[in-house]
């Protein structure tokens, strides 16, 4: 078993996206394996969130080929790529804000359900199981996010870090095979960033397989398995958090900040 | 006030409904008057037409400014299924909802693809269209002249029930407070789901929608023919119930009627799109009341009382009288601050 060749979750080739002459992402190469954390770092600007939208279908790469599971998706619609299996959360918080928590957990757990909008005028049979179930499940992962007091709040009465949390549960409810995290500390204090590494561990532990962008050097040293480090839109490094941290480009991209 | 009112009417959510639909059932037996019978089947039918609207603008985000073309080709079709195919009344209804769910899709494929609120603008050209052929069409809709003689509501033939003739008020009261319940009893199913909850993630945040696996597009598409389906249900039967269509009464004004009912009722609330019905049929009708007493100078400042009141009320709440109340959402999150509290008590 050790033997044979781990086959990557993700995996994208020479990933290049131009924005009317603006090279956003430039021939970006990543592998991501089975329950590992991956991170992707770099300056602002350096094209981690378009290479996000890049491999979950919210653009569609200028040049390149992104597979998922062994297959190619490059160019697929967005909405397909998470059904099958691929969800995410946004740098700038992107819940359903006039819903409550529990629905927007729901929501999530869209892909893992089938019945259609005939089905749920009528109230039929799939109709009742599947809310039954998706109920359970929102529940649980409320739980598992310790947003369970929370679960009839509107997403956007919640605190900031609540809501960070709100949109990780979200993306976690359909047992997805693959989690993009696009900076999920962004604005959270101290002790909120040590809530949330802990958290992320326990996903992992959980068998979990996770890119994460992330500028809290903290976080993505203590958590990360391996990283990609992109400076204008290249790929300037890859490798432990040992090796990032030694790279002479690495510590010239961050001008000597302490990485 | 209002914030008390709601959690007590949230709380006993049911029992208000059961009693609201009681008064209703009862009506025609409290009001003997052919007047007020009138008014009430006004109310009703403004409530689909209304209902329809919230569907998809009020749950899914969606602008939709000409409600009336709708309202107009379910009229249409069932004045002509029934009077040149002589079909009968509920075959009629079934294929006038059809029709119009079929026009929805036509309209809702071409423009909901663009980005932005072209199906504001569309929908409005489209009713104009649509006016414009039922009054030119004259081999099909008879032009100015309208449809005559369009057969009252039955059964498959059948006239009357218990006693109750389908060709006078009372009896086409009950037929469209049926139709009523049937479509709130269907959209409070839907919106409680995973569609319903598609559409309402799609206002939230459309690309989070997609992110979450929705087919935006296609759920947009759904809502929109839903919508118009609803409306033209809402045609159908004042077609049936008036015995005669043209073309004036889909006009853009009765697509401004629809869309203030909507938004005054509150937008993305079931029992707001009601009483924003209810509201707008009654208040010229009761400026018109009070004018026999305070003289008829009320009747004739009724435009300027009419918007004045408007004003008032969007100066005290913009969104609609309902607009920001999920009675769901209130019952649920006050039934879990009540719980906490107690577990508090216990623990210190
Ligand atoms: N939709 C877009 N259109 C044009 N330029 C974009 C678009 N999205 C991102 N960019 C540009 O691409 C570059 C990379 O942005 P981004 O991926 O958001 O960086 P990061 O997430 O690493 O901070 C920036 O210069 C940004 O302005
Ligand atoms: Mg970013």
């Amino acid at each position: 078993m050790g033997e044979t060749v781990r086959e990557a979750v993700l995996h994208c080739e020479n990933i290049t996206q131009r924005f009317s002459g603006l090279v956003a992402v430039s021939d970006v190469s990543m592998d991501v394996y089975t329950n590992e954390i991956v991170g992707v770092i770099g300056p602002n600007g350096a094209g981690k969130t378009t290479l996000f939208n890049d491999i979950t279908g919210i653009y569609k790469p200028t040049e390149g080929k992104v597979f998922f599971g062994g297959e190619d998706i490059t160019g697929m619609a967005c909405h397909k790529i998470t059904a099958k299996g691929m969800t995410r959360t946004f740098q700038n918080i992107r819940l359903f804000n006039n819903m409550m928590a529990i629905d927007n957990v729901l929501v999530g757990l869209h892909t893992a359900t089938k019945s259609g909008i005939a089905e749920s005028m009528l109230h039929l049979g799939r109709h009742r199981r599947e809310e039954k179930e998706s109920l359970a499940r929102a529940e649980e992962v409320l739980k598992l996010t310790d947003l369970y007091d929370y679960r009839y709040h509107y997403a956007d009465s919640l605190p900031y870090g609540l809501q960070r949390r709100l949109e990780i549960a979200r993306a976690l409810a359909c047992h997805p095979k693959l989690i993009l995290l696009d900076e999920p500390a962004a604005g959270m204090n101290e002790q909120e960033t040590t809530d949330l590494l802990q958290f992320i561990r326990k996903l992992k532990s959980m068998g979990n397989t996770i890119i994460l962008i992330e500028h809290d050097m903290r976080l993505v040293m203590n958590l990360c398995d391996r990283i990609y480090v992109l400076d204008h839109g290249t790929r300037i490094a890859e490798g432990t958090p040992d090796e990032v941290r030694k790279n002479p480009q690495v510590i010239t991209a961050y001008l000597g900040e302490e990485v | 006030m209002l914030k008390k009112i709601i959690n007590g009417w949230a709380k006993h959510q049911v029992a208000v409904t059961l009693v609201f639909l009681a008064f209703l059932i009862l009506y025609p037996v409290l009001f003997h008057s052919y007047y007020l019978r009138n008014v009430a089947i006004q109310c009703l039918i403004y409530s689909l037409l209304s209902l329809a609207l919230n569907l998809i603008m009020g749950y899914t985000g969606i602008v939709v400014l000409g409600m009336a073309a709708f309202y107009g080709i379910g009229a249409y079709a069932l004045a002509l299924l029934t009077t040149k195919l002589g079909i009968s009344f509920l075959p009629a209804v079934a294929l006038a909802v059809v029709i119009t769910f079929c026009f929805g899709v036509l309209l809702a494929l071409p423009t909901l693809r663009i980005q932005g609120n072209y199906l504001a603008i569309v929908t409005l050209g489209f009713c104009e269209i649509i006016r414009i052929v039922e009054l030119n069409w004259v081999s099909l809709t008879n032009g100015p002249f309208g449809i005559k003689q369009i057969p009252a509501p039955d059964i498959f033939g059948i006239k009357s029930i218990f006693g109750l003739k389908l060709s006078k008020p009372e009896g086409k009261y009950y037929v469209v407070l049926i139709l009523l319940v049937i479509t709130v009893v269907i959209l409070h199913n839907v919106l409680n789901s995973r569609s319903g909850r598609a559409w309402k993630s799609i206002k939230g945040d459309p690309i989070a929608a997609r992110a979450m696996g929705i087919n935006v597009f296609r759920y947009k598409v759904f809502a929109f023919a839903i919508c118009a389906a609803i409306a033209g249900l809402a045609g159908a039967y004042y077609a049936a119930y008036t015995g005669y269509v043209d073309s004036t009464t889909f006009n853009y004004n009765q697509s401004i009627l629809i869309l203030s009912m909507t938004i005054m009722g509150g937008l993305g609330s079931i029992p707001g799109s009601i009483i924003g019905a209810i509201f707008f049929v009654i208040l010229p009708e009761v400026l018109r009341w009070l004018g026999t007493f305070c003289g008829e100078w009320i009747v004739e400042w009724r435009q300027i009382i009419y918007g004045l009141i408007l004003v008032i009320m969007i100066m005290f709440k913009s969104d609609g009288i309902l607009g920001g109340f999920d009675l769901r959402q209130i019952h649920l999150y006050n039934k879990l601050v009540k719980e906490k509290e107690a577990e508090e008590k216990q623990n210190g």
